[in-house]
């Protein structure tokens, strides 16, 4: 398996979500759905590494993404411009794409991924509105907030699909990613409301941003190679796709 | 009053909606105080749980338990409830049935994520249901009632659409989650299939009865009882049936082109409320309501005999000759 396969599967998994969601006036208004091609490689670490998988693993692998894709959606709603058409199809499709991974799921019948993504969208939102929230909360708390919104999704499949094993990697890839990615729009000072909220608590603390998460973000790329040269299970192909996703984001990291 | 009618109505059902409201506090129950709040703020704000309702009735045609009814008709109220608070962000509504709405209490995103979990929470209630049948109904419902929405966007403040489009478009916003509530009843109480056609299409044809209603209520009554300004569908460029049948009318004109240009004063939105009260298009809107009623009365008269036809029946009227 190289890079390039790897891509293919990728890009075969995004144009199967953007045909399931397909819709004339949605697209026309809001573009295609957002899709995180990380969290797209994660979702399909088991299939990579040759676990079994057939089209029920790969419908749920869609479905997935489709949530992905409305909860996306609709963290794109902005306070001002609200009656704006972009804005009221924006909800629209972030509820539509929510109905279409629900029909699809029902259709094969597949009632326990509809229980596990319930559950797993009930708690993402728990954590995305913790930002709107006047509850002192300490940087800890953030990481795992960010954490679940990452991948919780994606841990909800891996676990009804016996995929538990690759819930460590996939959580700490995630998380370093969405720390970079806050990082990055620090220094731009485009922070997330989350990242702001994770600022607010490292000043609290008498610490500064850059140097609380360039540590967390070293620590955690250090347990993340720990976890996939230990891993017994991981093709040594896979192994060195996840080292080199690690790889590109430590050199993203130094700049 | 009307509210007393209502209640009056559900009497025999009281205790089985007592269940489904405390089950509803529980269905959403968050670790978030925020999500909570607003989601009690929901709730309190009442409603009629007409799709509850139904989800009974249509139940009381097969095995009706409360336990297993409850799991179907909280997550149709749920879904209906988390529509409302993603609509207010669409209309970018501040008042709901006299209360301030989610976002407009708190914010866009706030109204997001209630409305996300509660949609989640219907749903995780729902799979309580292993019957796949049952889940295909609700997730094409959905789906519709999302496009349905979508054609609402697409229609709004355009004058040139007929009789069938807005009909097209209620069918979705409205008749849609109605007919599948007492679908999804008579299907999880193991009703045989042809009951449970009749139970779909009685509740299509009430939803129908139902929104035309609520379309024609948009400009009779007035802000108080509405809990928002009296016409306040056409303020948001929704064309509803009374404006579909004045489109025309040149009198109803310089009002159109105001509303559409966003300069209608409140003087000018009393008048033109007069005006619409006063016109043809009120008794034509309540005309075509009472041919949908007749057809879900028809539709109970080929149910097979059970007490529960009554009932059906009373609801079915008090729906369609309501005053709020």
């Amino acid at each position: 398996m190289n890079a390039t396969y790897i891509q293919n599967s990728i890009a075969q998994l995004k144009t199967e979500i953007f045909m399931d969601v397909r819709h004339r006036t949605l697209q026309k208004y809001t573009g295609v759905p957002v899709l995180d091609e990380n969290q797209l490689f994660y979702l399909l670490i088991p299939f990579l590494n040759g676990e079994e998988w057939q089209q029920e693993q790969q419908e749920a692998a869609i479905t997935v993404g489709i949530v992905y894709a409305a909860l996306a959606a609709h963290d794109h709603i902005k306070e001002l411009d609200a009656t704006s058409k972009e804005q009221q199809l924006t909800v629209l499709a972030g509820d539509f794409y929510s109905g279409r991974y629900y029909e699809i799921l029902a259709m094969s019948g597949n009632v326990a991924l509809i229980r596990n993504l319930s559950q797993g969208i009930v708690v993402r939102c728990e954590q995305q509105i913790k930002v709107y929230e006047n509850e002192q909360r300490t940087i800890e708390q953030w990481y795992a907030s960010m954490s679940t919104i990452e991948s919780g999704l994606i841990a909800q499949f891996f676990d009804l699909y016996s995929f538990g094993k690759y819930i460590p990697l996939v959580e700490k890839s995630l998380l370093i990613l969405r720390l970079e990615k806050e990082w990055t729009a620090y220094q731009r000072g485009q922070m997330s409301l989350m990242g702001k909220a994770l600022e607010e608590s490292v000043r609290r603390n008498g610490a500064t941003f850059n140097s609380v998460i360039q540590r967390k973000i070293v620590h955690l790329k250090t347990e993340l190679s720990q976890i996939i040269n230990q891993a017994t299970f991981l093709q040594s192909d896979i192994k060195q796709a996840l080292h080199a996703h690690v790889e590109a984001s430590i050199a993203s990291t130094n700049g | 009053m009307e509210k007393m009618k209502l209640k009056l109505l559900y009497s025999d059902l009281k205790s089985d909606i007592d269940i489904i409201e405390r089950e509803l506090e529980k269905a959403v129950d968050s670790s978030s105080y925020l999500i909570n709040d607003a989601s009690l703020h929901l709730l309190q704000a009442g409603g009629k749980r007409i799709r509850p309702i139904f989800v009974l009735l249509g139940a009381k045609f097969g095995d009706y338990d409360i336990e297993k009814m409850k799991d179907v008709a909280v997550p149709l109220e749920l879904i209906h409830m988390a529509s409302l608070v993603h609509d207010d962000v669409i209309d970018d509504s501040n008042m709901r049935r006299g209360r301030p709405t989610v976002k407009s209490q708190w914010n866009n995103r706030v109204a997001m994520y209630t409305g996300d979990f509660i949609f989640a929470r219907a749903l995780e209630y729902i799979t309580k249901l292993e019957d796949p049948l049952v889940h295909q109904i609700l997730a094409r419902t959905m789906v519709e009632i999302c496009n349905g929405e979508v054609i609402q966007i697409e229609d709004k403040f355009r004058l040139d659409q007929g009789l069938k489009d807005y009909f097209r478009r209620i069918k979705r916003k409205t008749a849609l989650l109605i007919s599948s509530s007492c679908e999804l009843g008579a299907v999880a109480a193991g009703v045989d299939a042809k009951t449970v056609r009749h139970l779909k299409r009685f509740g299509y044809f009430v939803g129908m009865s139902f929104q035309i209603i609520d379309d024609v209520l948009d400009i009779m009554a007035t802000d108080k009882e509405l809990g928002k300004p009296a016409g306040s569908d056409l303020l948001q460029g929704n064309i509803t049936l009374p404006i579909l049948l004045l489109k025309d009318d040149p009198e109803m004109q310089p009002y159109l082109v105001k509303v559409f240009a966003g300069t209608l004063t409140e003087s000018e939105r009393q008048n033109m409320l007069q005006y619409v009260r006063k016109s043809h298009a009120i008794e034509q809107a309540n005309r075509m309501s009472d041919k949908y009623l007749k057809k879900a009365l028809q539709e109970i008269d080929a149910l097979p005999k059970h007490p529960v036809k009554k009932k059906l029946r009373d609801v079915a009227l008090f729906m369609g000759k309501r005053k709020f």
